[in-house]
């Protein structure tokens, strides 16, 4: 009895430290983005107004209106879209094949490969950046979705294969070494097996791999000219001008990116949920 | 074949694949610029700036809309980038044979591009079509040729807020550094956060070692040039860093300087937190669309007491050139001379609130604010000087010396210190 | 213990593996590599190229230096300043992710709460990732400049007093962007994490509570090993990205004040584009890959003694 009502006082006790430890937690997460949601709604002068204001007499949806009326920004949304769904579901689909070669089989050469596939994220991209231009304008990719899109996939491909063959490894190889037993090919014993179990995993490398495609400034700039090609990263610089920026406009278009991206993770984070992939790993 | 083999031979044909990229990449440098020709004889122009996201929209294209009417047979594709990474763009674009025909330059840029042989000898196209520079305002030139015009000037005048400064008990804006030390100490004394000048010294955009240190130099007639070679430890230049030096010790500038940003000037200035701001001309429209009840008045930057001589006006220029790689030159040119022209530059000027590169142009004040006439008949009286205009790695040496300028501050080394460091740094990069 | 069987079913039986020998796994890996070395090896090889010789780029005719570039850049007490201040923002970023993400994953993860409720956390835990390097940099410009709102709160709520210079004071600006960077970049650590407990068996935990293990013992014996794999690859992963963190530094403090925030990044983009000396820039550039390929061969290695 007594170990009872103990057990419960501490469970009481956990749940009160996590939920304050939460809310900590949240508002160093969430504070700067609260404040920057503020500031879309204020006029420039009054971001800058001390003491400072939460709501301010000014509140207004104007920023949001010039952005959304304005038909060259709605098409810098549209290609970052494009660019970036793209980019990780292609992105998955290499990485995961690279994956399950690095996890599941031995082969000469897998460690030099390896090292490399780790090394060449290490030279900075602003070095990189202009041979990689001479590169990308000869082989025709200048100005187009392909270029972005691979230029993309090879910044995302190294983490996503790096993480893929981490979740492969936990996975017992019983799982896939059995199907394969029975006849099946590799591909199968990949994609009907492997796969639908790391789900969360994949997810999880989806989401990142979208979020660097997604705000990637530097050669979304470089390899693009022309206003139908540019991504929301170069419509947000914009708007900070050689003498003054429009504040109120660059955390308007910075929540309006943000916005789209948040609904993709609120619809996939159920996978991060318990039971879904420990249930089906339970062997 | 055995598998190793043919693996072995997939290797191969991989670094053939490699080999042949190299090698195209490596020609990449003889590519084909921007401009275009279609079947029908129509060139389309290809425009690389960071001016139309500034203007009115719309402004610029209705400029080129003129000018495709004037000129059947040539089309202009305005390429509009942020400003803040222009530069990097124009260095990759050129050392990638893709540079637009015609460009908006910095004249912190211009040698440096003009070096790398991305710019076209302007000189010699002027002499090509037969235009006649008299009109020019100036020219900016490297070994001799004309490498980039500019097509409107923002000059860089001194903004003072007359409520804070008769609060501070000062009835007029100060004309000479005793007078303009004192009003920055006093309006400082008024406590509530606010400070009698401003003053950006951020690294990544060290333009505020020309418009707001060395313009201190120039409006007292000063140079920190000697025959084109660095001469920075002479007196016109060490009495400015001094007197900065002394305004710092006084607690009269506003914190945060070390990594302020031309940017953030108007912001703190229209919130009525700082007295005093040398600011550009541009930013007059912004002040009264933050702050409509804002008062505050414009005038010369103060000069050494008792200075009678021309003043120099610090200034930023939006300049023109042409890509060394433009397959149409001559085009690209004529695109410049219709920029520059009496009507066009007025009309450019006008919206840009700046002042025109050509001298018989004159801006339309009438729809605009009474401190533009101001501004214009200050600039009338004095000259416009920037001496980083032209510089090789102008941007550079401005960088170097506001790392030591921050050490002086700091308290890390004495003027002396600081402007010999400074001058060896410069020194190095002539 | 339980975790140690586990390790045994993780390490495969090697004779499936060593029977797979063939051309299979070249033909899964094809595609990365096509990729990878047409538009990454190739540049890479470009910039190597260009470390070894005399102001490419600028001068079209570039003589060969061998390592005088070499010399040059690491006989510079700039690029001494640089390496510090690279080590110290990247190992104090790097922890406090690790930090921070396995603790937020861990409370995310919890029991006790409704699914509700950590739906709502989750959501706003994510927030800091959403946003591009510029936004952030110009977001905590405003939050942490001497009239902002940070310095209010921390002002009102007796903390601290006056007009604090978070960026521009020489003491404070490394601290600040290192700050700045931890509050950006642990969601990576988080979500990976998060989904990796996902990945842990229930009957691990079980087979610890019967022996009578507590919380933090579980925590011990049980999470960590399970997520070494996931923690060791984002660690590395994690010290090569940030060592390589750019914007953010540049458009908060442009490495300043006077040389406080210099980093690997912001020296070899000084170099390049404002010194205009792309050869010396390709060769800080080269020292930094130099570098990270050894930290790829150690990680190799260890991969390799895991399996």
């Amino acid at each position: 009895m007594t170990t009872m009502t103990k057990r419960n006082r501490n469970r009481l006790l956990m749940k009160v430290g996590v939920i304050l430890g939460l809310v900590a937690g949240a508002m160093f997460a969430g504070f700067p983005i609260l404040w920057m949601l503020s500031s879309s709604f204020k006029s420039n002068g009054e971001i800058f107004e001390f003491p400072p204001r939460l709501v301010t007499e000014d509140f207004s949806f104007g920023a949001y209106l010039s952005i959304l009326t304005d038909p060259t920004k709605v098409r810098f949304f549209v290609n970052s879209y494009v660019v970036a769904i793209a980019v990780t579901l292609l992105t998955l689909f290499v990485a995961i094949m690279a994956a399950y070669a690095f996890s599941r089989f031995e082969f000469r050469g897998k460690r030099i490969i390896n090292v490399v596939i780790v090394s060449v994220q290490a030279v900075p991209p602003i070095t990189l950046l202009i041979p990689y231009f001479g590169l990308v304008v000869v082989l025709g990719l200048y100005n187009t979705y392909p270029g972005l899109i691979l230029t993309y996939m090879v910044f995302t491909l190294p983490y996503a294969i790096i993480m893929m063959t981490g979740y492969f490894n936990t996975l017992p190889r019983e799982l896939d070494e059995a199907v394969r037993m029975d006849g099946a090919g590799s591909m199968t014993a990949l994609w009907k097996v492997l796969v639908p179990i790391a789900v969360p995993g994949i997810v999880s490398v989806g989401i990142y791999t979208f979020m660097i495609a997604w705000n990637e400034y530097l050669f979304a700039l470089t390899l693009t000219k022309t206003e139908d090609m540019r991504t929301v990263p170069i419509g947000i610089q914009l708007l900070m001008g050689q003498h003054s920026y429009q504040w109120n406009e660059i955390m308007a278009m910075s929540i309006l990116g943000s916005v789209p991206v948040l609904i993709l993770f609120l619809f996939f984070q159920r996978y991060f949920m318990g039971g879904l992939a420990s249930g089906s790993v339970k062997s | 074949m055995s598998k190793d083999a043919r693996a072995r031979r997939g290797t191969f044909r991989l670094l053939g694949v490699l080999a042949t990229a190299a090698t195209l990449a490596a020609t990449a440098g003889c590519a084909a610029s921007g401009s275009s020709e279609s079947s029908d004889g129509t060139v389309t122009l290809e425009f690389a700036q960071w001016w139309e996201p500034e203007l009115p929209e719309g402004a610029l294209r209705g400029m080129m809309d003129d000018f495709e009417a004037q000129n059947p047979g040539i089309k202009v594709n305005l390429l509009s980038g942020p400003y803040a990474s222009t530069k990097e763009q124009l260095f990759a674009g050129a050392a990638a044979g893709t540079m637009s025909d015609v460009v908006g330059l910095d004249g912190a840029w211009v040698s440096d591009f003009a070096k790398q042989g991305a710019l076209a000898d302007l000189s010699a196209l002027m002499a090509d079509a037969g235009f006649d520079d008299s009109e020019l305002a100036s020219q900016i030139q490297v070994d001799g040729s004309t490498y980039m015009i500019p097509a409107v000037n923002f000059v860089y005048p001194l903004f003072t807020n007359d409520d804070l400064l008769s609060k501070a008990g000062i009835s007029a804006p100060p004309t000479n550094r005793t007078e303009f030390a004192a009003a920055a100490k006093a309006v400082s004394a008024l406590g509530d956060n606010t400070s009698g000048w401003i003053l950006p010294l951020s690294q990544e955009a060290p333009n505020g070692i020309q418009n707001d240190v060395m313009s201190w130099t120039w409006a007292s007639g000063g140079s920190m040039l000697k025959d084109g070679q660095p001469d920075l430890t002479n007196d016109d230049v060490k009495s400015a860093v001094e007197f900065v030096q002394g305004m710092w010790n006084d607690g009269s500038i506003a914190p945060g300087s070390f990594t302020m940003k031309e940017q953030d000037k108007v912001e703190e200035f229209s919130n009525g937190r700082v007295g005093m701001m040398i600011d550009s001309l541009a930013h007059i429209n912004l002040l009264r669309e933050n702050d409509p009840n804002l008062k505050f008045s414009i005038s010369a930057i103060p000069a050494e007491d008792g200075f009678t001589g021309e003043r120099g006006i610090p200034y930023a220029s939006w300049g023109i050139g042409v890509s060394d790689s433009s397959a149409h030159p001559a085009e690209a040119f004529k695109l410049v001379q219709y920029l520059m022209s009496e009507k066009v530059n007025s009309e450019l000027s006008t919206v840009a609130n700046a002042f025109p590169g050509n001298t018989k142009s004159v801006p339309d004040f009438s729809n605009s604010d009474p401190l533009f006439q101001t501004a214009f008949d200050i600039y009338k009286a004095g000259y416009p000087a920037n001496e980083f205009t032209g510089l090789p790695v102008a941007e550079d040496l401005m960088r170097s010396f506001d790392g030591q300028f921050q050490s002086l501050l700091n308290g890390d080394q004495s003027v002396d210190e600081t402007l010999e460091n400074a001058q060896k740094e410069w020194e190095s990069q002539f | 213990m339980t975790s140690s069987s586990v390790d045994r079913t993780l390490r495969a039986p090697g004779r499936f593996s060593k029977a797979r020998r063939g051309s299979e796994p070249y033909a899964f890996i094809l595609p990365t590599a096509l990729l990878i070395t047409v538009l990454m090896i190739v540049p890479i090889v470009m910039v190597i190229g260009y470390s070894f010789s005399d102001n490419v780029i600028t001068n079209k005719h570039p003589e060969l230096v061998w390592l005088a570039n070499y010399a040059e850049v690491l006989g510079d007490p700039v690029f001494h300043t640089a390496v510090i201040n690279t080590v110290v923002f990247t190992v104090g970023s790097v922890a406090a992710h690790l930090v921070l993400g396995l603790a937020f994953a861990m409370m995310l993860n919890t029991q006790l709460l409704s699914r509700f409720t950590k739906a709502l956390f989750r959501t706003v835990y994510i927030l800091p990732w959403l946003f591009t390097a510029a936004v952030i940099a110009v977001l905590w410009r405003l939050l942490l400049s001497p009239n902002g709102v940070v310095n209010y709160l921390l002002d009102s709520t007796g903390i601290a007093s006056g007009q604090v210079e978070w960026l521009s004071n020489p003491d404070l600006a490394l601290g600040s962007v290192t700050f700045i960077n931890i509050w950006a970049g642990y969601p990576f650590f988080m979500i990976s994490l998060l989904a990796g407990l996902q990945g842990i068996p229930h009957d691990l935990y079980e087979a610890a509570t019967v022996d009578g293990a507590n919380g933090i013992q579980k925590f011990f014996s049980v999470t960590i090993p399970q997520l070494r794999p996931i923690i060791i690859s984002m660690l590395l992963l994690d010290l090569i990205w940030t060592s390589q963190q750019f914007a953010l530094i540049w458009m908060t403090t442009g490495g300043g004040p006077i040389n406080v925030t210099e980093m690997l990044s912001t020296y070899t983009y000084k170099l390049a584009f404002s010194r205009y000396e792309f050869a010396l820039a390709s060769t800080s550039a080269v020292l930094v890959l130099a570098l990270s390929m050894v930290l790829a061969v150690f990680y190799v290695r260890h991969q390799r003694a895991r399996d």
